[in-house]
């Protein structure tokens, strides 16, 4: 992206980031990283289509200045909230719960607190754990120079959650983060997890609007950090409003024979452009993710994922699997990233769309990048539509022709329900998506 | 079917001439040409590139990226490398004004 000398957006102007940043009352390290972010985010700018990351993804619509900063003394009633899907009838061991950037709950377990956990919203943690969050904020993966969206969302980031195990902390429970978004609101929420060495968690991260049919922005970024032997199952879902336009910048970064497994779900947004990348840092790690992509109207969901196998001896297996209705459209470019001298690397991409409509259209570009020479990493992309023959078999027996399409794409998601192992999560995406099914003559 | 919505003055595009506008969050190109105007979505179906940057030959629009051309009265891909129409839209002069209706 080139820099140049983008002209400023009024509410969100130095001006307005001086009164926001002041408004925070956070530690000087932190005022100075949002700062320079600034810096970042006024000198650059806005993507174009002439950029081949952004060359399918068209925001001409999108227009920042028709959003402000989240207020973060507005009121909030937290019984009013919805708490989900994801969490439905599951022993959790903490939740955070924010509307428009501003947290509504924030809890966690006595049992988990005793064990030394450290999880709630951002603002809370920095208070009383100021010094380890600036150990691990923005050390990971995510590059808030990366471009105009994640500087904007390092200068004015609002709450979020954060999650600290212990070396060797089991969190038997999984934790749950939802954010939520009403009428014209914004969520610039930073989610940043660490398991340090030997530790076990799941994490429940879901998104929502509170109408549908309202606008909003989320402009968020999240930091997974998984320690030497420990073991994080993550699970994400975006399932906002369908005016929402949705700009992510998601990353992981795995150690020595650790494992993450990563389930991710998007249903919703008017659009969505996620960065989601993968660092497999040392020997032995690995990495699996699920992606379950449903899209219907005219939606928009662009998906940009890599696995960088820095270190010798990893293996990562992506696989997304979209569903596609009347005339929406998903974008995926996957890339498998291996470093000089990252030998024995098995590395493995693939997405399979399903094309319900025939206005659907899904772009799928996986690539190779590979410095190494004894490697294993494959990757495959596959489209079609749904076979008349067995909507057809289906109806000869006694199911309408919804009913048949219905099956056919449950079926289709299946290979990938399969590999999620929280039945809550897999319910939650399976019901989601059947009942956006729609007849089809 | 939408309505008619006024987009822009006829002395706004020259005869030949073309420009994007947004309809209701969509990007269109409206193209007067002839002493008539056109309307087709911005996008060319082969890779999705920007149509209304392209240039404008006679009865088609060359997309600028890799030079697929489209019919401007039918959307109709008349060039390779796309094979797929773009969505044309109802255009019409009214008075100074342009007008056009989106299909849905």
């Amino acid at each position: 992206m080139s820099v140049g000398t983008a002209a400023s957006i009024e509410n969100w102007d130095a001006e307005a980031f001086n009164q926001y940043v002041k408004q925070l009352g956070e530690p000087e390290w932190l005022v100075n990283l949002r700062q320079e972010a600034f810096e970042t985010f006024e000198g650059m700018d806005w993507p174009t289509r002439k950029e081949e990351e952004w060359m399918r993804t068209d925001i001409r619509g999108f227009q920042l200045k028709k959003f402000n900063p989240p207020n973060l003394n507005a009121p909030i009633d937290p019984a009013s909230l919805s708490r989900g899907l994801l969490a439905d009838g599951v022993d959790i061991g903490g939740q955070v719960v924010s509307l428009n950037g501003k947290t509504a709950v924030s809890s966690i377990s006595e049992e988990l607190k005793a064990q030394g956990v450290i999880f709630g919203d951002f603002e809370s943690v920095l208070a009383e754990h100021g010094d380890l969050v600036q150990k691990y904020l923005f050390q990971g993966e995510f590059d808030p120079n990366f471009d105009k969206f994640s500087a904007l969302h390092a200068a004015f980031f609002s709450n979020g959650m954060f999650l600290y195990v212990p070396r060797n902390v089991t969190v038997e429970q999984p934790l749950h983060f939802l954010s939520l978004l009403g009428d014209n609101g914004v969520d610039l929420a930073h989610t940043l997890i660490v398991l340090e060495e030997g530790a076990q968690a799941t994490v429940l991260t879901e998104s929502a609007s509170l109408d549908d049919e309202k606008p909003g922005m989320h402009c968020g970024a999240i930091e997974v950090i998984v320690g030497d032997r420990a073991n994080l199952r993550f699970v994400n879902l975006q399932n906002w409003g369908e005016k929402v336009w949705h700009f992510a910048q998601q990353k992981g970064c795995v150690g020595r024979d650790a494992n993450l497994f990563w389930t991710l779900g998007a249903l919703g947004s008017r659009l969505s452009k996620v960065n989601q990348h993968v660092a497999l840092d040392k020997p032995g790690a690995h990495c699996e993710v699920n992606g379950v992509l449903f899209t219907e109207g005219k939606q928009h969901l662009s998906y940009h994922t890599q696995q960088y196998h820095r270190a010798p001896s990893c293996t990562s297996n992506f696989l997304y699997k979209a569903a596609l209705q009347d005339q929406s459209r998903t974008v995926w470019r996957g890339m498998i990233k291996v470093a000089p001298g990252a030998q024995k690397t098995d590395g493995y991409q693939r997405i399979d769309n399903l094309l319900l409509t025939e206005h659907s259209r899904a772009d799928s570009i996986p690539g190779l990048e590979i410095e190494a020479d004894d490697v294993r990493c494959t990757h495959g992309a596959t489209t079609g539509r749904v076979d008349e023959e067995q909507v057809f078999y289906a109806m000869a027996r006694g199911f309408t022709r919804k009913e048949a399409t219905r099956m056919i794409v449950t079926g289709f998601f299946q290979q990938v329900f399969d590999r999620i192992t929280l039945e809550t999560v897999r319910e939650a995406l399976g019901h989601a998506i059947a009942t956006r099914v729609r007849e089809y003559e | 079917m939408s309505d008619f919505v006024r987009v822009a003055a006829l002395s706004e595009i020259p005869d030949p001439g073309k420009n994007v506008y947004e309809v209701d969050d969509r990007f269109v190109i409206v193209i007067h040409a002839g002493g008539q105007v056109f309307c087709l979505d911005d996008v060319c179906t082969h890779d999705d590139g920007p149509l209304g940057e392209g240039e404008l030959l006679g009865n088609e629009i060359e997309c600028p990226r890799h030079g697929a051309r489209f019919d401007i009265k039918t959307g109709k891909a008349t060039m390779m490398p796309a094979t797929q129409p773009t969505q044309v839209h109802e255009a019409k002069i009214e008075g100074d004004d342009i007008y056009v209706r989106l299909v849905d």
